[in-house]
């Protein structure tokens, strides 16, 4: 996780409301977010995705947009994604980590 | 006590059942007869799929498919893997069978006519999957189908959640919207098929006694109904079902089962059915079961003939 400003925090914490389309786990905990800042009433994400071949960056990206587009002050959603650095198991939370131990999914 | 009358109480019980040492007969045949239709269905839910694949929005959506497809296969070969471990020759199983002998649902003897009823298809019939995996995966009595279904379960919910975001999306298309209608309008009560025969005309069921599953069809259905419905409601989408306050359960506003027309792909709402004729129905076989399950035979009988003409 990226450094969490106090302006928006909250937005993290929305964002944990969105999850992976196949194990339900927030995209937060799932250590795809690394940054999120804000400019007015427009939101930078900076995030990344588990493989370059990921089946469902669209996906993510639109239930990103929509669940962000619910707050109020916010009026454009701008998702920059990045593969520098890359995802790596290290990045789940202990809470997504825990998770996909319940599912039997290995994370070392 | 006679053994089949132990083994029953015991699986009722919580005993779980490991291997052929474990069973008796009627138990395997039991289990087979449900890993073949498992297997059958994940694995023929495909060519459906293959015929609107390409009309894909995006790259992204359409590699979203493929993923789903691969799943499919995959599920598919765990239960024949299964089955190969009960003794079943799944080559001849694959290879060999007729198509009329497949035991795929009916809905999925149809050829899909956009990408909308893809995003259905998978909002549907992926949840109706769900269903009865999810109550396999929480109550059945054979071990090695129940640690195997872990992973399944994940992915169905991946497929239908895929399903929901495509209908979703497309409600707010004026023209696309009308799309969702129609295809929602046929595969609704398909959906509600894949339950079986009502509860009050079965007499028994080998499958709960032994705990191959839990929940029976008419407790599945209203399982499927308590999620479709209100996601279908909150997207805009009619249905021909409500929650009815007084009984405490969905309800139909349409006779179930009910006449359908193959060629327009059609429920006849207006010419309730028995359950004996839509099993007739089914044995009968849908438009592209044929075509559909000769593709999946296609390599394997070319490649056994091209290994013919070598020696």
């Amino acid at each position: 996780m990226g450094k969490i400003g106090s302006d928006t925090k909250k937005y993290w914490e929305a964002l944990k409301e969105v999850m992976d389309p196949e194990f339900p786990i927030s995209v937060v905990d799932m250590g795809l977010i690394y940054d999120i800042e804000k400019n007015g009433d427009e939101l930078h994400i900076t995030m990344t995705y588990t493989a370059v071949s990921c089946a469902c960056m669209e996906w993510i990206e639109q239930d990103i947009r929509h669940r962000l587009l619910q707050e109020n002050e916010v009026q454009a959603v701008q998702i920059n994604v990045v593969w520098d650095p890359p995802w790596t198991v290290d990045r789940l939370s202990p809470e997504g980590r825990e998770k996909l131990k319940y599912w039997g999914v290995s994370s070392k | 006590m006679d053994p089949s009358t132990i083994l029953k109480e015991k699986v009722q019980n919580g005993f779980i059942v490991e291997g052929l040492e474990d069973m008796n007969e009627e138990y395997l045949q039991a289990l087979k007869q449900t890993l073949i239709i498992v297997g059958d269905t994940e694995l023929l839910s495909i060519p459906p799929l293959l015929t609107v694949y390409d009309q894909a929005p995006t790259l992204n959506n359409k590699i979203t498919a493929l993923a789903i497809m691969q799943d499919e296969i995959g599920h598919a070969h765990i239960a024949y893997r299964l089955l190969k471990d009960l003794g079943q020759n799944i080559d001849d199983l694959l290879y060999k069978r007729e198509p009329h002998r497949w035991k795929n649902p009916y809905a999925f003897d149809f050829e899909l006519s956009n990408w909308i009823e893809l995003g259905v298809f998978n909002a549907f019939f992926d949840r109706a999957g769900y269903t009865l995996l999810g109550d396999a995966f929480e109550y059945t009595s054979y071990g090695p189908w129940k640690r195997a279904l872990v992973k399944v379960d994940k992915e169905e919910l991946f497929h239908l959640r895929n399903g929901e975001v495509i209908m979703r999306t497309a409600m707010q298309d004026p023209e696309l919207r009308e799309e969702v209608q129609k295809a929602v309008d046929w595969m609704f009560l398909m959906a509600l098929e894949f339950f079986g025969v009502e509860d009050r005309l079965k007499s028994r069921s080998a499958q709960l006694e032994y705990r191959l599953k839990g929940r029976t069809n008419d407790e599945l259905r209203q399982k499927w109904l308590s999620t479709a419905v209100p996601f279908c409601e909150s997207i805009g989408v009619k249905v021909p079902a409500h929650y009815d306050e007084q009984q405490q359960k969905y309800v139909l506003d349409v006779p179930f089962p009910c006449k359908f027309d193959p060629v327009n792909k059609k429920w006849l709402v207006d010419q309730p059915d028995t359950w004996d004729n839509v099993i007739k129905r089914f044995k009968q076989r849908g438009p592209h079961n044929k075509q559909f399950v000769e593709r999946i035979q296609k390599g394997a009988k070319e490649l056994e003939q091209l290994r013919k003409d070598a020696v």
